[in-house]
């Protein structure tokens, strides 16, 4: 068997310098004594380090021949196995001895010396995975400059740097400050969704929390729900933690918890605004008499079991000048009588084989008995109802017709002013008297348009037995009104009072109940008297109605305080569907005194 | 048990073993879960004061408990941020930085629950909901580089079979060289996907490469392709490639195995840093615009 052995040096230039022998062994030494077969002059190498057989398979046995091993092929090892074929690398100190097998069948071993600073600190790096990635430094300022650039720097400039925007409603005008889009933690509810573009709208200032005069600067009419000192001492003590909150809020300028957005709060999503729950109201109106003293408020925190009994609005005495309130439900004896100078008893129009319906069913307009509608009519807001008129409701029964016109038609006496129907009455007496027979002409009158002569010279004695009869009972107008005498002893009616709403604090929809008829509430058919409060009682609500907290089934109804009450005063009933408030309120008493003056002006 | 003076030398030994002993506790385990309960307890506290608490007119960060939620929030975020500056520093006394891991990890994975019933579950393209997403990819690449430290290492180890990250670069380095001269009878063609071969660095991957261990541009495996194996030069050459094949595969391994234990990083700082630049935002813009 034979070893080339072949020793590449460099010389100072770098030149190669290659030098061969060829050793006829079956087995080499290596180390760093002379008489090995390779010597290595290396301090590293063992003096015989290693043994280089060649075994008969053709293979190449290196065993380390003292304790120190050796890298083969780079694997420390303290003895392995070299297939000539695809040969190996033994290092030895700085030494590599590449093995590998001639064309001829020599072992060819090729000697190497390689510099020290092989394998270095370097080269580990690129073990780590920040050599392929940027730096975690470089990523975290790109990301963190973005961010705090966009999201805080360009909109506080251009906020510091703008020409504020208007408030807007109509949505038209957008806010100026680029970029605040961002910081908007939801969309704003469905009323106020035209601001969504302008918040300056609303934040009006930096580092000021949303204030009530810019709330007011558009909502004008909406009031206070009490005056806000009562509302203040109403009001429960608020938790610690709210407390706490409040104090630093208001500390820092922020308007207390009595403020519009303490409950209004805004950016809750494209939602409308929910009326407060049962809670909310009870909060204060639970036991309100403990802190404001002389409220004229009953307690109230749950329909079904504390609420005080409806207290309506009505007339108690003839021609008052101003309703009182009373509590309804009481024993049969003390219960509200109503005195609107009206003598109407329901009973009898409502009887269905009375004479009401008779002469209803022969009259075209009802052409059957009479029922609720054809007197009562719901008002646009399906809340209440509108006025009785005497000329639509009652006149086709009690008709006030006085005589013929010349044209055919019928002349009638006005309804509403004594006056007026004096006037009515004298004309009827004074006016040419009934023709017995067709007319005939007299002679020098043929042809002729002039109406012929005609006088009654006599005192009008007539027109005052009408009045007096008209007036006195028993007359015309007595069919419905109470007979009084005016100041002066002359004979006059009672005037007619009736409330526009009885229950004036709450609202009760009409519309939502049509279900129901009117009798099931309100007992009509069976009053006698137009003295009679028809207001149902809280009992009756009750049968369907109970609080917030009941058990929802198909009778009964769970009712929060919103489902008839309203906070802001004047307000509207809240409603779930619709335009809101469903119901607006009246103008008020200035507005309507304005639009007069200029009306009168004009 | 002995002695006065054998005592002494009992508790000094026993409290140096202790020591050796809590040195090979996981700094999960630490102090039997210690940060792991008053994580929990942290977490429960949360969770019960946002069922119990009426917060009007509904949770979120603006009641006076969503304050309070986003106050704790706040301060665990800069705290937890601060481990990169405390493990920079090597002080001694009771500042464990095991101790300061352990917390690190179980108040972290607090955050979610305190930073979500902070928002009262409002979510939206804003800044807001950024700072949150922000901090919930934090807490999830966190929560990764725990089970990759507790999984890979094994597998790293294995992978090594003994051998050094130098001696891996040595070993191939020395396939390269009889690559070299194994390689002078070869025609033009195949001498130059050898040299291709050798001239590939080894890391020369990208990132996603190393992290799947793919590397479909790989120029040894191409040349193993590419060479026939006529003559026994070819032979001898195709031999050596697939040896390097072998070890650029062990290199490989441990380059993978090594990404997957740090690429979590990569994330987790610059977002940590961009989180702490959205809550700023947060923060400002909230009292800004209140």
């Amino acid at each position: 068997m034979a070893f080339l052995i072949r020793t590449i040096d460099f010389t100072a230039a770098g030149r190669e310098i290659i030098r061969d022998r060829v050793v006829e062994q079956m087995s080499l030494t290596v180390g760093r004594a002379a008489e090995c077969d390779i010597h290595l002059p290396d301090l590293a190498v063992e003096q015989r380090h290693v043994a280089i057989t060649t075994q008969p398979d053709g293979m190449l046995a290196v065993t380390a021949l003292g304790t120190l091993g050796f890298a083969l092929d780079g694997r420390v090892v303290s003895e392995g196995t070299i297939d000539p074929r695809t040969g190996g690398e033994i290092a030895l100190g700085a030494a590599r001895l590449a093995l590998a097998r001639e064309a001829d069948g020599t072992i060819a071993i090729t000697i190497r010396q390689v510099a020290a600073a092989e394998g270095s600190h370097d080269a580990l790096r690129g073990f780590a995975l920040a050599s392929v990635l940027p730096s975690k430094r470089a990523m975290s300022w790109i990301l963190a400059s973005a961010i705090v650039l966009l999201l805080l720097l360009v909109p506080v400039a251009s906020h510091l740097l703008r020409a504020p925007a208007k408030p807007d409603p109509t949505g038209k005008t957008p806010g100026t400050v680029v970029m605040d889009a961002a910081w908007s933690p939801g969309a704003l509810s469905r009323k106020h969704r035209s601001l969504e573009n302008n918040c300056e709208s609303c934040h009006v200032a930096a580092f000021e929390s949303v204030a009530d005069e810019t709330c007011l600067s558009c909502h004008k009419d909406t009031a206070d729900h009490a005056p806000m000192p009562r509302l203040a001492k109403g009001s429960p003590a608020l938790s610690p933690g709210d407390a706490v909150q409040w104090k630093i809020g208001e500390a820092l300028g922020k308007e207390g918890p009595l403020g519009c957005v303490s409950c209004h709060s805004e950016h809750e999503g494209p939602v409308r605004q929910q009326a407060g729950g049962e809670a909310f109201c009870s909060d204060c109106h639970k036991d309100l008499d403990t802190r404001l003293t002389n409220t004229a408020l009953a307690d109230a925190h749950d329909f079904g079991k504390a609420h005080p009994q409806f207290r309506p609005a009505y007339y108690a005495s003839f021609g008052a000048a101003k309703p009182v309130r009373a509590a309804l439900g009481a024993a049969a004896g003390t219960r509200p009588t109503e005195r609107s100078g009206l003598k109407f008893p329901h009973d009898v129009h409502m009887n269905a084989r009375g004479g009401a319906a008779r002469m209803a069913v022969s009259l075209s307009q009802y052409g059957k008995p009479l029922e609720c509608k054809d007197c009562h009519n719901l008002s646009p807001d399906r809340i209440g109802f509108t006025e009785v008129k005497m000329e639509d409701a009652c006149e086709g029964c009690h008709s006030l017709v006085s005589g013929r016109t010349a044209v055919g038609g019928f002349s009638k006496l006005r309804h509403g002013d004594v006056k007026d129907l004096a006037q009515d009455l004298a004309r009827i007496s004074s006016g040419p008297r009934a023709r017995v027979g067709p007319a005939r002409q007299r002679p020098g009158q043929l042809g002729s348009a002039a109406t012929p002569y005609r006088a009654d010279f006599g005192r009008p004695v007539r027109a005052y037995i009408g009045i007096s009869h008209a007036l006195s009972a028993g007359g015309v107008c007595t069919e419905c009104h109470l007979p009084t005498t005016g100041p002066t002893g002359q004979a006059d009616l009672m005037p007619v009072n009736l409330p526009d709403r009885f229950l004036t604090s709450g609202f009760f929809n009409h519309e939502a109940h049509k279900q129901q008829k009117c009798t099931d509430c309100h007992a009509a058919n069976a009053s006698k008297a137009a003295s009679d409060l028809l207001i149902p009682d809280l009992k009756n609500c009750r049968t369907c109605h109970l609080g917030a907290a009941a058990v929802k089934t198909k009778k009964i109804v769970p009712s929060d305080c919103a489902m008839c009450h309203a906070y802001h005063v004047p307000s509207g009933q809240w409603s779930p569907k619709g335009p809101s408030p469903h119901y607006r309120p009246p103008p008020s008493k200035a507005k309507v005194a304005a639009a007069t003056a200029r009306k009168a002006g004009t | 048990m002995a002695s006065g003076a054998q005592g002494g030398a009992t508790s000094r030994f026993s409290s140096a073993e202790k020591r050796r002993d809590s040195d090979h506790v996981s700094f999960l385990k630490h102090r039997g879960f210690r940060w792991l309960w008053i994580a929990l307890g942290l977490s429960l506290a949360a969770i019960l004061g946002y069922l119990m608490i009426d917060q009007q007119p509904r949770p979120n960060g603006g009641t006076w408990y969503g304050y309070t939620l986003g106050t704790i929030g706040f301060g665990l975020i800069i705290w937890l941020s601060l481990l990169g500056v405390r493990k920079r520093r090597i002080n001694p006394g009771a500042w464990s930085l095991k101790a300061w891991t352990s917390a690190h990890v179980y108040l972290g994975l607090s955050l979610v629950v305190i930073g979500t019933l902070h928002t009262g579950f409002q979510i939206g393209w804003n800044v807001h909901t950024l700072a949150y997403v922000l901090m919930l990819l934090v807490i999830a690449t966190g929560i990764y580089g725990v089970v990759v430290y507790a999984t890979l290492p094994a597998s790293l180890s294995a992978n090594r079979r003994e051998m050094t990250r130098a001696q891996m670069l040595d070993a191939l380095t020395a396939i390269d060289r009889q690559l070299e001269s194994a390689a002078q009878p070869l025609a033009r063609g195949e001498a130059d996907l050898v040299i291709a071969a050798l001239a590939q660095d080894v890391f020369g991957g990208g990132a996603l490469e190393r992290l799947t261990g793919r590397y479909p541009g790989c120029a040894t495996a191409r040349a193993l392709g590419g060479l026939g194996s006529g003559s026994e030069a070819e032979a001898r050459v195709a031999a050596l490639l697939e040896k390097r094949r072998e070890q650029l595969a062990q290199i490989r391994g441990a380059l993978r195995i090594r990404a997957l234990l740090e690429v979590w990083l990569f994330v987790h700082i610059p977002l940590t840093i961009a989180l702490i630049a959205a809550l700023t935002a947060h923060v400002i813009s909230v009292f800004y615009y209140w």
